[in-house]
């Protein structure tokens, strides 16, 4: 992937904007460390992809369920963009994206700084 | 400074490491749509009653989770719905499961009222899993239904001998005890047919309208400590009520009951059997068979003929003490690996490699060599 960053040089280009979709999220190595970043359509974020409780991997939040028209809600977890939060596609803990806390066990994970520009979504690690 | 990025594979979701290993699941739920279930029923009077708007299933239970989670019912379908032997495959791929040892996840059948309306579930669910995953060549374990033994004998008969019938999926609960003699039939037919016993939690739960049922309100109390109070009442019950006297090759597999209390049993059923053995003569099998004593003491019977699904894992963080655990609680004797899938429970393979409490004995021990042991493969 390029190397250039117009947003400065601690950010690194992690896909373009399009590339992920409203509502979902990818998971990309930056520098050795697993990062999802969301698009809750509203804005991207960056939250460490590990979840706390037993490991899942976040960016499968929002995936569609197997046989999801059998189902009430769909997708495995998911991306709730008025709380800017997206619960887990395991067990449903629910992170918040800006602080990476779990209110319920006041458990915290890593996010990061998002920049969008030219259309690319750029992390900060 | 830029840096390159690489993106994760989609299809793990567990540590690499669990794709090396083999992994058997025992207790992964599968979830007929109601109308396709129903056409398997074979006596038109009870499918007649069963396809009413009342449902097969109409009697509900006190509690719910859905109060405590987020998404409400959803919990029994968080990770979706499988329906055939190929739903099932995909969803075992990402989480390295190489056997799951399917059910048909009907666990309020237990708690309906009419007797043979329940059997015409039973029948249905037994047809509908063997056309679609036993002869599909996918490992099943057929239901059998506890509130009639002679019928339940005859389930077996007629369904236990099928290839890739493994095991036989029934319930414990706060009904009549698995220790009581009007079950010795079920068990010499299992027995007979080579296969373990599952005793899965029934959503009976705490028996209704009682001080102690109305009491408990949260989810936390009744799925999380009534199912093992009500598992450990069913393991002493069979265990000094001689059933294993009588049948020492019946294994009996509790899935959902916990299995940290087994250290509690151990101890405490050895001292005080030690301590006031001279009831145990008065017990029905004892008496009629003219025995004093249980011919080994009551915490061998729990290592050798139990085993308990390992769902959900709740280990201790740290190491040190979850190894203490394992050992105290014979893990590498008694545990067998269970998913639970698709419920907001599930327990994906994961502790067996982000602890350090496991050596390789126990980790093979509880992801396939004991189940190895006992289901009929
Ligand atoms: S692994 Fe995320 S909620 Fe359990």
């Amino acid at each position: 992937m390029s190397t250039e960053s117009p947003v400065g040089d601690n950010f690194t280009k992690v896909a373009a904007a399009d590339e992920i979709e409203q509502g979902t999220g990818i998971a990309v190595d930056v520098k050795g460390i697993e990062v999802a970043v969301f698009n809750t359509g509203d804005d991207f974020y960056a939250i460490l992809n590990r979840c706390a409780h037993q490991q899942a991997p976040l960016y499968k939040a929002g995936e569609e369920k197997i046989n999801a028209e059998d189902t009430w809600t769909d997708t495995r977890g998911g991306v709730d963009a008025e709380n800017a939060t997206v619960s887990c596609p395991w067990h449903l803990w629910e992170w918040d994206l800006e602080t990476g806390e779990h209110e319920v066990t006041g458990k915290c994970i890593s996010t990061f700084d998002v920049e969008v520009a030219d259309g690319d979504v750029y992390v900060s690690i | 400074m830029g840096s390159s990025t690489e993106q994760l594979d989609p299809e793990a979701e567990v540590p690499e490491q669990a794709f090396e290993d083999y992994i058997i699941d025992l207790d992964f739920h599968v979830n007929p749509m109601t109308d396709e279930l129903m056409s398997y029923v074979e006596d038109d009077v009870i499918r007649d009653k069963l396809t009413t708007e009342f449902g097969p299933t109409p009697v509900v239970g006190k509690w719910d989770a859905a109060y405590a989670i987020k998404e409400g019912t959803e919990g029994l379908y968080t990770q979706g719905r499988a329906e055939y032997a190929e739903d099932v495959r995909e969803a075992c791929k990402k989480f390295a499961i190489d056997e799951p040892i399917v059910n048909p996840g009907i666990n309020n059948l237990n708690q309906q009222h009419h007797p043979l309306l329940k059997n015409g579930v039973t029948q249905a669910a037994n047809d509908y899993m063997l056309d679609n995953f036993a002869d599909e060549g996918m490992y099943t374990s057929m239901m059998v239904p506890k509130w009639d033994p002679e019928y339940a004998v005859e389930e077996i008969e007629r369904v236990g001998s099928e290839d890739n019938i493994a095991a036989a999926y029934s319930w414990f609960d706060p009904k009549v005890p698995w220790g009581a003699e009007q079950f010795d039939p079920v068990f010499e037919a299992l027995v007979e047919h080579d296969l373990p016993l599952l005793l899965h939690g029934s959503l009976a739960y705490w028996p209704q309208h009682t001080h102690i049922g109305d009491e408990m309100m949260t989810w936390t109390e009744v799925l999380g400590f009534d199912w093992p109070i009500h598992g450990m009442v069913n393991v002493v019950n069979m265990i000094m009520r001689g059933v294993f006297d009588r049948f020492p090759d019946l294994n009996v597999v509790l899935q959902e009951a916990g299995h940290w209390w087994v250290p509690f049993l151990r101890y405490r059923m050895d001292e005080f059997y030690e301590m006031h053995p001279e009831d145990v003569k008065i017990t029905p099998r004892k008496h009629e068979a003219g025995e004093r004593y249980l011919d080994r003491t009551p915490s061998e019977y729990l290592r050798d003929n139990f085993y308990l699904c390992t769902q959900p894992f709740a280990m201790p963080r740290n190491a040190g003490e979850a190894e203490g655990m394992l050992n105290l609680s014979l893990a590498e004797d008694m545990f067998i690996y269970s998913s639970d899938w698709p419920h907001q429970t599930l327990d994906p393979p994961t502790w067996f490699y982000t602890s350090r409490a496991f050596d390789d004995d126990t980790r093979q021990a509880i992801l396939h060599e004991n189940a190895e042991d006992i289901l009929r493969l």
